[in-house]
């Protein structure tokens, strides 16, 4: 039987803020319900590069809206690596689709221009770490619970977690990872009221890594040493760069033919696709559709974002 | 085989995908790949449709 984990720091933030915490890789961080129905934002960097942060885009595109129990919270392109991985996820009701709420949003919904809200609690909690309110990132928000209706429009459910539910978090890499205390409370996102949450920070155990899958090192995880500029801007204006040239990848984009010849049976087959009008207008056009579309379904690595018409 | 080919359009990203496709063994060139995907596509195709009806 594995070690339990050694506890490390364990707090409670109350409503209206959010707490900065470092972690270190093998380190797990426990949110947990107080007293249930609370919405939890989440942002999350590199410790080490604060350039390096979560981009809920990239993890809602590798799990899909409702990220839970084995999935990765990734970093923003042109990094992409699991930052942190979700090892337990009691509620399971995660929402990687609406993004954090803003002073401006209460002042635009409802006419109240002083408010909680969960841009300006994370700014005030990163700024313990030197970061701007310009440094805030689309949050990844644990506990709530959200859905697209029939017409494509999102909606917010009524909050399910109950007393004690937490979502468990181990660090990949070194990490500044900051929850905070949603500050809707005129919105359905924590059921009409704000309450507390529960921070624990652990040591992982073994039993926690061997639930984590290893991952292949890509080329395109790329990292400052890969970029043409490798400082990080320091002014806000932006200037034209007199001696810059342009070195777009892949370009120009050459288009060619390649002839495929079909027998008989092959050439009835396409015919008949054609004559579907689902999948182009000429029979080239059909069999390179045809072919992309099988390619996909038979040798694409991850979610294939694909549904053949 | 039909005398008159088929002309797809692709570009050398495509083709270096087909030709990826190629090297690792699932053809022996890029005509027989474009031919086994429309095969394979037009049998799923059609299950799918059988199962549709049922």
């Amino acid at each position: 039987m594995s070690a339990p984990r050694r506890v490390r720091e364990e707090i409670v933030i109350e409503p209206g803020t959010g707490k900065g915490l470092p972690l270190r890789r093998g380190q797990v961080l426990r949110i947990e319900q107080v007293a249930g129905r609370q919405c939890a934002d989440f942002n999350c960097f590199n410790l080490h590069d604060y350039k390096e942060y979560l981009h809920t885009g990239r993890t809602r595109h590798m799990h899909g809206l409702h990220p839970t129990r084995g999935d990765f919270l990734w970093s923003a392109p042109p990094r992409e690596r699991p930052m942190m991985a979700i090892l337990e996820d009691t509620c399971g009701t995660n929402d990687a689709l609406y993004p954090r709420c803003s002073a401006f949003l209460f002042e635009y919904h409802y006419g109240l221009a002083v408010h909680t809200n969960c841009h300006d609690i994370q700014a005030e909690a990163q700024r313990e770490f030197g970061l701007t309110p310009d440094d805030v990132h689309d949050s990844l928000n644990f506990f709530m619970h959200t859905g697209v209706d029939a017409n494509g429009r999102p909606f917010i459910a009524d909050n399910r977690a109950r007393p004690g539910d937490y979502v468990e978090l181990l660090a990949l890499i070194d990490v500044l990872a900051v929850p905070n205390v949603c500050g809707a409370d005129v919105m359905a996102t924590s059921n009409f009221e704000l309450k507390p949450l529960r921070l624990v920070v652990s040591d992982a155990s073994e039993a926690d890594w061997a639930g984590i899958p290893s991952m292949p090192r890509y080329r395109n995880q790329r990292t400052p040493a890969d970029f043409k500029i490798k400082e990080i801007k320091a002014d806000r204006a932006l200037r034209r760069d007199p001696s810059y040239t342009p070195q777009f990848v892949n370009v120009p984009v050459a288009v060619s033919e390649v002839d495929i010849r079909l027998d008989a049976d092959e050439r009835e087959m396409l015919a008949r696709l054609v004559a579907t009008g689902r999948f182009g207008g000429t029979d080239g056009e059909v069999l390179r559709h045809v072919f992309f579309s099988w390619w996909i379904g038979k040798f694409m690595h991850g979610p294939k974002h694909f549904r053949s018409s | 085989m039909s005398e008159e080919a088929v002309k797809v359009r692709l570009n050398q990203q495509q083709l270096e995908l087909v030709d990826h496709t190629v090297e690792r063994g699932e053809a022996s060139d890029r005509e027989a790949l474009f031919r086994r995907a429309l095969r394979e596509f037009w049998q799923a195709q059609s299950e799918a449709s059988t199962k549709d009806r049922r």
